[in-house]
């Protein structure tokens, strides 16, 4: 019988798994074991349940689409990616290091703009910068943190150095998945989690909501948390009514808060109004408040910013927390690191071109067909050019467009970003993969021990989205000392 | 609690029970047909009556044959009191209430619907749909079951009980209005023979054929069948039970106002129902009164929490 390794490759990328086809790293020597032991159709029979799981448990993401908005089976790929726990605690005390620092810049941006008038960052970055809010300055949120709840992307390139390629700290998702993916990993292989000592990761409904109770200006016992969602048709819907009943919050839309003549939230209750003392927003900066923001907002709430701005609220994450999440702004974050904590980065930047900046512009323009040229401020993998992957005409066509707009791009080298094992038609092909963690901070800072995996399933394909084909994998840390 | 999440509770409820009648209907109605000699002539059309939705059948359906009436009351989901669209509609409302529910009940009801949505075309087959609506009772009562036994009994509870309990008594109310149209067409003389065996059957479809012959203890009649599926204040499905179960609901639920008031105007009045000299006609309008002052209950507990309240 044909093995299910037959024809891997480990030549391309770093291989989170592998050394080589036939030689697994530490991390994966029991897993590899454990699979060379199934047959064929066990491993099969394996990714069914897996499917099946994910029905009934109703694992969705929403994708608009011509048709309508149809409601998609999360992609789930039932081989683990799996890292050495020592590894990942400096991985932790980096993206600690980086969201502190994220959040000191944030602050002062609002405040006293040191980091500007110390020449550290040119002012037009933060004035062009469209999640810079002017309604937010002079705003102290407890802590002073800002961005309270932080997805932050990383990718290993073939150094095997893992490089973080960007910070999410509008309204990062995918959380859930991440805990959800543990729940079927453990339906489908007991007998395999039995023998691993992997770190846990069930905790972070609790992290969620202390760390949301620790953000309340009012000094209550017990605030009233609730999450502000979008409504059912927003693609991480899923997510929102999950977390909610994770952490015993209630769901809630625009239209069931309101903001009285006090400047206080309340909700709408069948026992009459009731005051909200935390919102975890799921809904973004230009649609919370339609008497600030866009006016024609149907999702927010009029008079939100009001209360706010008067301490009557707490907001996670805080208005204007977005202005870091601006891929030229990331380019400067080693720079803030430094700045603010008087330490050096311990997660490396992808070396980044600013198109804002002569020399940076003439080089991307030079080079495009080797670049990945992003936009400054779109998320989901949209209206991006990967220059190896786009042909001349494509190439071309960015170009006019980065022109016409050089502030709004910039462009990195193409990382060979690595693989993992992925079950690929019956068999195991590498596939790129990048990983997010979620990072809370308010008054303590956590971090997810892992986070979501995401894989592109498109053989070659770097883009590792959900709503362009990517899928997601169980994330293992693995305590390797005893062993 | 939110009075949306309070509304899309009580229609979670409505839909679930709805769901579970129209299984239990069709599958009694199989029994009586199984059970009724050839002779007897007895149509699929009486089912599409007791939902008043002929006009809405005949607008797709040329004639009421059994793969036809089957298709409209199980799976057309463009109907909105069909079996699939009732859980479609139940699942739509679970959805955006999960955070007030264990998570078996939002993975029972969804586990359902996708159980049903494959299985829609194999329900012209009478072997498979017996089973199909076995599972969907089951299922069902699966669901009643867990809310019971893992749910706080708090106020999410007692809007899912009074949505349940309302429907519960519209359906039993329609159910009676069935046998009351079937024994009324002109050729009931032939029928009236196999009274007995329609009684029998619509105690089955309320799961009270035990329960009658233990409290009546005499054999199958109508009149004491329509008394005890109206009146008995223990019997889980009769209309006077449901009305116990919504006031006690009602009773410990916030700002209840007039509501009270109303519950007990309504159950005086089922009381009141005697159904002992009625013909045929006057029985039929009396359960059409009922039902009417039951959509108007509705819309009383609909005015007090769902509204928006103003500000």
């Amino acid at each position: 019988m044909k093995s299910i390794w037959e024809n891997y490759t480990t030549e391309n990328a770093y291989d989170e798994l592998m050394y080589s086809e036939f030689q697994p790293r530490p991390v994966s020597h029991s897993l590899c074991q454990y699979l060379n032991s199934l047959k064929k159709t066990d491993i099969d029979k394996r990714k069914i349940a897996a499917e099946l799981a994910i029905m009934e448990m109703g694992i969705t993401f929403t994708v608009y689409s011509d048709e309508g908005n149809i409601d998609r089976a999360w992609p789930f790929d039932i081989i683990p990616r799996i890292m050495d726990a020592r590894e990942w605690r400096v991985i932790e005390q980096g993206l600690k290091q980086r969201l502190t620092a994220l959040n000191c810049f944030i602050s002062d941006v609002y405040g006293e703009q040191q980091f500007i008038k110390d020449g550290k960052i040119p002012s037009e970055t933060i004035n062009s910068s469209k999640n810079f809010r002017k309604e937010c300055v002079g705003m102290k949120p407890r802590h002073n943190v800002w961005a309270n709840i932080c997805g932050t992307d990383l990718v290993r390139n073939k150094d095997g150095i893992m490089y973080v390629l960007e910070d999410n700290l509008r309204v990062p998702s995918g959380v859930s998945y991440m805990l959800e993916n543990r729940v079927i990993t453990k339906r489908v292989f007991p007998e395999l989690l039995q023998g691993i000592d992997i770190l846990p990761i069930d905790d972070y409904p609790t992290q969620l909501q202390d760390m949301l109770a620790s953000i309340a200006f009012a000094d209550t016992d017990k605030p009233l948390i609730v999450v502000l969602t979008p409504g059912i048709y927003n693609s991480a819907y899923f997510e929102h009514a999950y977390l909610a009943q994770q952490m015993g919050a209630q769901l809630v839309e625009g239209n069931d808060l309101v903001v009285k003549d006090d400047n206080c939230v309340y909700m709408r209750t069948i026992e009459g109004l009731e005051k909200v003392d935390v919102i975890y927003r799921r809904i973004d900066d230009d649609f919370l408040d339609p008497e600030v923001f866009r006016k024609d907002s149907t999702l927010g709430v009029p008079g939100l910013m009001r209360a706010w701005q008067a301490g009557n609220v707490a907001l996670a994450n805080a208005p204007g927390a977005g202005v870091a999440d601006d891929k030229v702004v990331y380019a400067y974050v080693p720079e803030m690191i430094r700045y603010y904590l008087n330490e050096e980065p311990i997660l490396p930047n992808v070396p980044t071109y600013l198109c804002s900046n002569k020399e940076h512009y003439d080089y991307v323009m030079d080079h495009l067909a080797e670049l990945v040229v992003k936009p400054a401020n779109e998320s989901g993998g949209y209206g991006m050019l990967v220059g190896p992957h786009s042909t001349a005409k494509e190439v071309e066509a960015f170009r006019k467009v980065i022109q016409a707009d050089p502030r709004n791009y910039i462009g990195q080298p193409t990382l060979a970003i690595s693989t993992a094992p992925t079950l690929c038609k019956g068999k195991l092909e590498p596939r790129h993969i990048d990983l997010r963690p979620f990072i809370l901070q308010g008054e303590n800072t956590f971090v997810t021990a892992g986070g979501l995996t995401r894989v592109a399933l498109r053989k070659g394909s770097l883009v590792v989205n959900s709503s362009q084909g990517g899928g997601s994998k169980d994330t293992w840390i693995i305590n390797m000392e005893g062993n | 609690m939110l009075s949306r999440s309070a509304e899309r509770l009580y229609w979670l409820a409505r839909y679930m029970e709805r769901t579970e009648n129209t299984a239990k209907l069709v599958s009694v109605y199989m029994n009586l047909l199984m059970d009724l000699p050839k002779g007897v002539e007895m149509g699929w059309q009486q089912l599409l009556r007791i939902n008043g939705s002929e006009k809405e059948f005949y607008e797709k359906y040329k004639s009421a044959n059994e793969r036809n009436v089957i298709r409209f009351m199980l799976a057309d989901d463009s109907y909105s009191s069909s079996l699939f669209a009732s859980l479609s509609a139940a699942r739509e409302n679970i959805r955006t209430t999960r955070e007030l529910l264990p998570d078996e009940a939002w993975e029972q009801v969804n586990e359902m619907y996708l159980c049903s949505k494959s299985e829609l075309e194999i329900v012209a087959n009478r072997r498979s749909r017996v089973l199909f609506l076995k599972k969907i009772i089951e299922g069902c009562q699966r669901f009643s079951g867990l809310l019971s036994g893992y749910m706080s009994h708090n106020h999410p509870y007692r809007f899912i009980r009074l949505g349940r309990n309302l429907e519960r008594a519209d359906m039993t109310s329609r159910i009676l209005d069935l046998a009351s149209l079937l024994l009324a067409d002109s050729r009931s003389d032939e029928l009236r023979q196999y009274e007995t065996i329609l009684w029998m059957n619509i105690l089955t479809a309320l799961n009270a054929l035990l329960m009658y012959r233990q409290h009546v203890r005499s054999r199958v009649k109508g009149d004491d069948v329509l008394n005890y599926l109206l009146l008995d204040k223990n019997l889980p499905r009769s209309v006077a039970r449901c009305l116990v179960e919504i006031s006690e609901s009602i009773a410990q639920l916030p700002n209840s106002d007039a509501l009270p008031q109303r519950v007990v105007e309504m159950e005086n009045y089922v009381q009141a129902i005697d159904t002992r000299e009625a013909t045929q006609l006057q029985l039929r309008a009396i359960l059409d009164d009922l039902q009417n002052k039951l959509g108007g209950l509705h819309g009383n507990i609909a005015d007090n929490w769902f509204a928006r309240m103003e500000d």
